[in-house]
């Protein structure tokens, strides 16, 4: 019998798309038997065009510089597509690092003069929340699937000019875009859309920094809203897949027909 | 509170659980999320703000852009902190810098000034005639040029987290960056090719680490991340480097000695992720305006010829 096939799209617009297309495919292979995912066949392809969004099943924004992304998706005319895809049509996605920005329904510390926003992830992330490139940093995270109680079970992530989860919004939108001041944090909002009403679902804190971290323990950076899935860090750029394989169980498989 | 960056960073302070941030998955990671970007040559923060705009994945701050290094001559140096506090201030993606090839402490003054990469760059002219900077020892990344394999990998042994073809820096004319580009990847195939004997002797013959050497010809591509450089003035051209493997691209002089900067900046950018797709290419090279003027390689004497510098 064969398998169906699931695509999974990277938007490669500009940044680490290739580093998820890779891993998507090593996790796929890592999957157990008797596993949705065993159970499917993933294919992982690269979207740049309108056509190619229409053709995928859930989509990853991988990190790279969020304005960049904005830009070129704006004028490649992807910009209103992509938040049909992730707030209309509802369909599984994951933004990583400033694949993150671009899912919030806010940003903080955005470019001057404003940024675009695809949103649909009620939050409001702060972008550069660590400093400069001299703050990256690494660190291992208790994700979902690590073991609490085996020490050698860590996910070690990289956090490079990271942003953070600043705060979570009402899921009720209507306040989040005109109340809160906008003036002095270069706060950018996504637009409203006739479809956010009826859109109820809570987010779901997946993973804050340890407690080690000083000044930074317990900033959000991993959470989910339904199909709607968001980290701060690269995943992408150690060689652990399983993130990857957790996500297409838990938040893309689940939410396909 | 006021938009101000340096208020901010606050680094992780347990070192026991944190990993050393010198790590160089982080420093090359950077590179990796600036791939299928355009990198721009600004020289004050008005144009790092019309860069930014235009769809630049960072901007590289200096005093003069190339070709006016070319014209007015002299010594061309690190620039003046001033100047790099304000374009850093003056928008929201990695800044980067250059100081000169060997001169440890005009880098040591880029790291404490927050710039996000340094580019250790024969287009400065030289401090030291025989050593580049050990860089492994500093938190912030570095970018270094390179002509070939050879010195593609010295660089990267000594701690570069990114690469960059030398190009002829300045000229608006594209052939050097090629060269270099191909010249790579023919090396790079031909190690691949090669029984661990031949390995030996190539590395030997390259002057780099045979362990290096073998890890570039298995993997069939440099460690870190490599963009075109030097010489990039249309989208074509920069369209041309990304079809030929690079990562991405750096515009120097390109943009802002042409006609409309903030136009061609943007037909750079669309054309470096769409680089692949004749339409879109013709679509954004038409009615730009003249190119820059440019100098033709060919018509530079041996001692103008910048890439030549660097060992």
């Amino acid at each position: 019998m064969t398998k169906k096939m699931v695509t999974i799209g990277v938007l490669a617009l500009q940044g680490a798309f290739i580093e998820h297309i890779n891993h998507l495919q090593k996790a796929a292979k890592s999957a157990k038997s008797g596993s949705l995912v065993a159970g499917v066949q993933i294919k992982a392809v690269q979207v740049r065009t309108v056509e190619q969004l229409k053709s995928v099943d859930a989509l990853i924004l991988p990190g790279g510089e969020s304005t960049s992304i904005s830009l070129i998706a704006e004028r490649t005319g992807l910009l209103v597509p992509l938040q049909e895809f992730v707030r209309i049509k509802r369909k599984p996605v994951w933004g990583t690092c400033a694949g993150l920005i671009l899912l919030s329904d806010q940003a903080s510390k955005a470019t001057k003069g404003g940024q675009k926003l695809v949103g649909g992830l009620h939050v409001r992330c702060q972008r550069n929340h660590f400093g400069r490139q001299t703050e990256s940093f690494s660190c291992d995270l208790a994700l979902p699937f690590i073991d609490p109680n085996d020490p050698d079970d860590r996910f070690s992530a990289m956090f490079i000019r990271a942003p953070i989860i600043d705060r979570l919004l009402d899921s009720d939108t209507t306040d989040n875009f005109e109340a809160l001041s906008l003036s002095d944090e270069n706060v950018v909002y996504a637009p409203k859309l006739e479809a956010d009403s009826d859109d109820r679902t809570l987010v779901e804190v997946i993973c804050r920094l340890p407690k080690t971290l000083g000044s930074e323990a317990d900033d959000i950076v991993a959470v989910r809203q339904g199909q709607i899935f968001g980290t701060s860090f690269h995943p992408e750029l150690t060689s652990d897949v399983r993130l990857h394989l957790w996500w297409m169980e838990e938040c893309v498989l689940p939410y396909l027909e | 509170m006021s938009f101000e960056k340096s208020s901010t960073p606050r680094p992780p302070v347990d070192a026991s659980v944190v990993a050393a941030n010198t790590s160089f998955t982080l420093k090359a990671g950077l590179a990796q999320m600036l791939k299928g970007g355009v990198i721009m040559d600004v020289v004050n923060a008005e144009q790092a703000v019309i860069a930014e705009r235009a769809g630049a994945c960072a901007v590289m701050a200096l005093e003069r852009v190339p070709a006016d290094i070319r014209a007015e001559g002299g010594v061309a140096r690190m620039s003046d902190p001033k100047m790099i506090k304000e374009i850093i201030d003056a928008v929201s993606i990695p800044v980067m810098a250059k100081c000169r090839i060997g001169h440890f402490v005009e880098a040591q003054i880029l790291e404490v000034l927050g710039v996000d990469y340094i580019d250790e760059s024969e287009v400065l002219t030289p401090a030291d005639q025989v050593h580049h900077i050990v860089k492994h020892s500093y938190k912030v990344p570095f970018v270094c040029g390179a002509r070939n394999l050879g010195e593609a990998l010295r660089r990267i042994s000594e701690g570069a987290a990114m690469m960059r073809t030398k190009g002829e820096a300045g000229t608006g004319d594209v052939t050097e960056a090629v060269k270099h580009i191909r010249q790579i990847n023919h090396e790079i195939r031909q190690a691949a090719g090669m029984s661990d004997e031949e390995l030996y002797v190539y590395a030997k013959d390259l002057g780099v680490s045979y362990h290096l050497l073998k890890d570039t010809a298995r993997k069939g591509h440099l460690s870190v991340v490599n963009f075109a450089a030097g010489g990039i003035a249309t989208p074509a051209d920069a369209a041309m480097c990304m079809q030929l493997g690079c990562d991405g691209v750096f515009v120097g002089s390109g943009i802002f000695l042409g006609h409309n900067p903030e136009k061609r900046a943007r037909a750079i950018v669309q054309a470096v992720t769409h680089y692949n797709d004749a339409k879109v290419l013709a679509e954004v090279s038409t009615d730009l305006g003249p190119a820059m003027v440019g100098r033709t390689v060919e018509s530079l004497k041996e001692t103008e010829k910048l890439a030549r510098r660097g060992w």
